[in-house]
């Protein structure tokens, strides 16, 4: 996963269990994904998003 | 991690991610790999064994990093590796395509002293854009074997076989810095006595950049008298030259870097740039950068989410699906079914949860805030944020931010609140206060801002006031913030990305994932704000409030009717500017009014939600003082714009 800010690469330990509902910052829901580089906010799509992903990947 | 540690000698590969390193590790290991965490953290570092020449080596595949100085775990990571083996070699894999990017950190390699070989790698791609690569002069040049390569082909992988086998260390070149850096080395490298795995010109370098864990080393390996003469000198020279250390370094490197690859790398087609390469150029320099921010600011902002979000997506909405279609369907039923008055209020009446909490959070806030999220995606997908991070650090120095700070600015536009979270991310404390000031007071969020250009729209006059106080009263707060608070000023400089057509499928799934994120996160704020409020009207509490403010809203020249738009801002600003906007349509407010209003409203204190987390963020203390400031400037400049547009007559 690449930072919508920097465009660095997200080393993996930081690419989150999709799962997981809070960036570790809020008190959650914001499902947001921290960049290690420069701290930008990037979204995580939900459950529904993810399998249109998904599914989009596989076609592909 | 026993695999770490074997009687073998070692190959320790860095270099930056996705340069190949990773291939190059499975090539030279082949299945025979184990794949562990590095002790005491979560980070995974790979190792196996290779033969080469007849003698097995074990193979160490380290986490990408981008320099010697080490920001995220994955850095520290490889860094300690460096640290406390002794490789047989370190072999450092670059994308050929970015050698000028990557060669700062074969640079720190060399200069700590480590039996560097550098890969070359992806040549195949650099040829393919009209790169040559001279790389036996590199070779010279810096002192160390080169190998050209295209590992995920196996090219190169016997030469780089032969280095390995033939390798002998030998000392490596200095590189030698501008004078007054060299000064500073020279100051504490004759200080340092202990045995370091990394040479102490290296140590000293880091030290003066803050490096902790080498000035832990650095106290373990040095005596203690000796180990605070060395910190001593360090502070003098971080003191000295705390305004652009980093920066200076940076360059510095980039200098060496530019001048060792003199003659070597040659562009064999000379393509005109292209239209994206220049339109990168033009964002970042000031004479054409603003008025490529004034053009995404009009058609982004004003156009778009202004008149087309909040005009006519909220008349969409709220005039017609809402007003003729479902408000009185509800309405009906609840006066049907809900005969006891206090429910009825409490579901359809004033500030009911249907026609206050929801109506607002559907109809006004979501389109509002979902075409400004369209608007951020694309911008963030194409790369023009970093850019606009360059554009505005020097006017963001006057303030005492950096250009890093446009990340919670920007952010700001979208959720002040969550952009407050953001502002720890910033380098310096003073930073972190002073954009969590600014953001309390001067940055309208995404529903705020299309509601106020919405309604301001059809007045240019009354935008362009709105625009100008705010502007003004950001400048003078940034600059007063910027004399009074004392601390380190920031550094910023970035690698910038390429520029690039923002991808639909990004773009859709970026936007779709931030509305659901707010509106699931506003909708019970908002029934929760609608049930205080029902409270407040049952219990006649909030006459008590409204009539506590009145006199200031009336001081500003608003009507009565306007305090309510007050109570409702501080428990979400977006909702403070869907009660402005019901004001207006109710032909509540004059044009000067309203541009008191959406001003002071603009001002006005921060929502409950941004409070909390700037308690959280910044301690009770300084959330109280913002707080307070805020309030006070709010309404002293409500009061100001007032008195002006009263004298003059202008808007009236």
């Amino acid at each position: 996963m690449k930072c919508g800010f920097c465009q660095r690469d997200i080393p993996p330990p930081y690419q989150v269990d999709p799962e997981r509902k809070s960036c570790g910052s809020c008190f959650g829901g914001c499902r947001k994904l921290h960049c290690p580089w420069c701290g930008y906010p990037n979204p995580l799509p939900g459950k529904f998003l993810r399998r249109l992903l998904e599914k989009q990947a596989g076609k592909q | 991690m026993s695999e770490m540690h074997t009687e073998h000698p070692q190959i320790i590969l860095v270099g930056h991610p996705n340069v190949g390193k990773s291939v190059l590790f499975n090539v030279l290991t082949g299945a025979y790999s184990t794949v562990s965490n590095y002790p005491g953290t979560s980070v995974e570092v790979s190792s196996g064994t290779s033969t080469i020449a007849g003698r097995k080596y074990q193979i160490l595949d380290t986490p990408g990093m981008y320099s010697l100085m080490p920001i995220t775990d994955e850095e520290r990571v490889a860094r300690t590796i460096l640290l406390t083996h002794h490789p047989h070699a370190v072999v450092h894999v670059i994308d050929a395509r970015n050698i000028e990017r990557m060669l700062p950190m074969t640079m720190q390699l060399i200069e700590a002293g480590l039996p560097v070989i550098l890969v070359v790698n992806i040549l195949d791609e650099a040829q393919r854009l009209g790169l040559k690569l001279d790389l036996e002069r590199l070779q010279k040049q810096l002192g160390i074997p080169v190998i050209g390569a295209v590992m995920k082909r196996r090219i190169g992988l016997d030469e780089l076989y032969s280095a390995i086998d033939a390798y002998r260390f030998c000392p490596h070149k200095t590189f030698v810095y501008q004078e007054d850096l060299e000064r500073d080395l020279n100051a504490v490298v004759p200080l340092l006595k202990g045995d370091y795995r990394l040479s102490r010109r290296a140590v000293a370098m880091l030290l003066i950049q803050g490096d902790e864990d080498i000035r832990e080393l650095v106290t373990k390996g040095e005596a203690a008298a000796a180990s605070e003469e060395i910190f001593d000198q360090v502070r003098l020279i971080s003191f000295r030259r705390r305004a652009d250390l980093h920066l200076q370094i940076g360059m510095e490197r980039r200098r060496i870097c530019r001048q060792l690859l003199d003659g070597v790398v040659t562009q064999e087609r000379q393509d005109a740039e292209s239209f994206g390469q220049k339109l990168s150029r033009w964002m970042v320099r000031p004479l054409t950068g603003v008025p490529i921010l004034l053009l995404v600011i009009y058609f982004g902002l004003f156009q778009f989410v202004g008149v087309f979000g909040a005009g006519t997506l909220v008349d969409f909405l709220e005039g017609m699906l809402f007003e003729e279609h479902i408000n009185p369907v509800v309405v009906d039923a609840a006066q049907k079914y809900l005969t006891a008055n206090w429910l009825f209020e409490l579901v359809a009446g004033e500030y009911g949860i249907w026609t206050l909490g929801i109506r607002y959070a559907v109809a006004l806030v979501l389109p509002i805030v979902g075409s400004f999220f369209l608007v951020f995606s694309i911008l963030e997908d194409s790369g023009y944020l970093p850019r606009l991070a360059l554009l505005i650090d020097r006017v963001f120095k006057l303030i005492g931010l950096s250009g890093r700070a446009v990340i919670p600015m920007v952010l700001g536009f979208g959720c002040d609140t969550m952009a407050t979270l953001v502002t720890r991310t910033l380098e310096t404390r003073r930073e972190r206060i002073i954009s969590t000031l600014l953001l309390a007071m001067v940055i309208p969020c995404s529903a705020q801002l299309g509601v106020i250009l919405g309604l301001l729209a059809v007045q240019p006059l009354a935008l362009m006031t709105w625009i100008l106080c705010l502007v003004v009263v950001f400048m003078v707060v940034g600059v007063l913030a910027d004399r009074l608070m004392p601390g380190e000023k920031p550094v910023f400089y970035m690698e910038v990305p390429p520029l690039r057509p923002p991808q639909l499928a990004n773009v859709a799934i970026k936007t779709l994932t931030r509305m659901k994120s707010y509106f699931f996160e506003i909708l019970p704020l908002f029934v929760i704000a609608s049930v205080v409020l029902w409270a407040g009207k049952m219990t006649q509490a909030l006459d008590l409030v409204v009539a506590a403010l009145a006199p200031v809203v009336h001081a500003i020249g608003l009507p009565t009717g306007a305090t309510t738009a007050f109570v409702f801002g501080f428990f979400r600003r977006d909702f403070g500017a869907a009660g402005l906007y019901d004001l207006q349509m109710a032909g509540a407010l004059t044009t000067a009014q309203l541009t008191v209003a959406a001003l002071t409203l603009t001002l006005f204190v921060p929502c409950v939600a941004q409070f909390l987390v700037m308690l959280k963020e910044r301690g009770v203390k300084i959330a109280l003082i913002i707080f307070l400031f805020v309030t006070l400037v709010a309404f002293a400049a409500g009061w100001t714009l007032n008195t002006f547009l009263n004298l003059t007559g202008f808007l009236l």
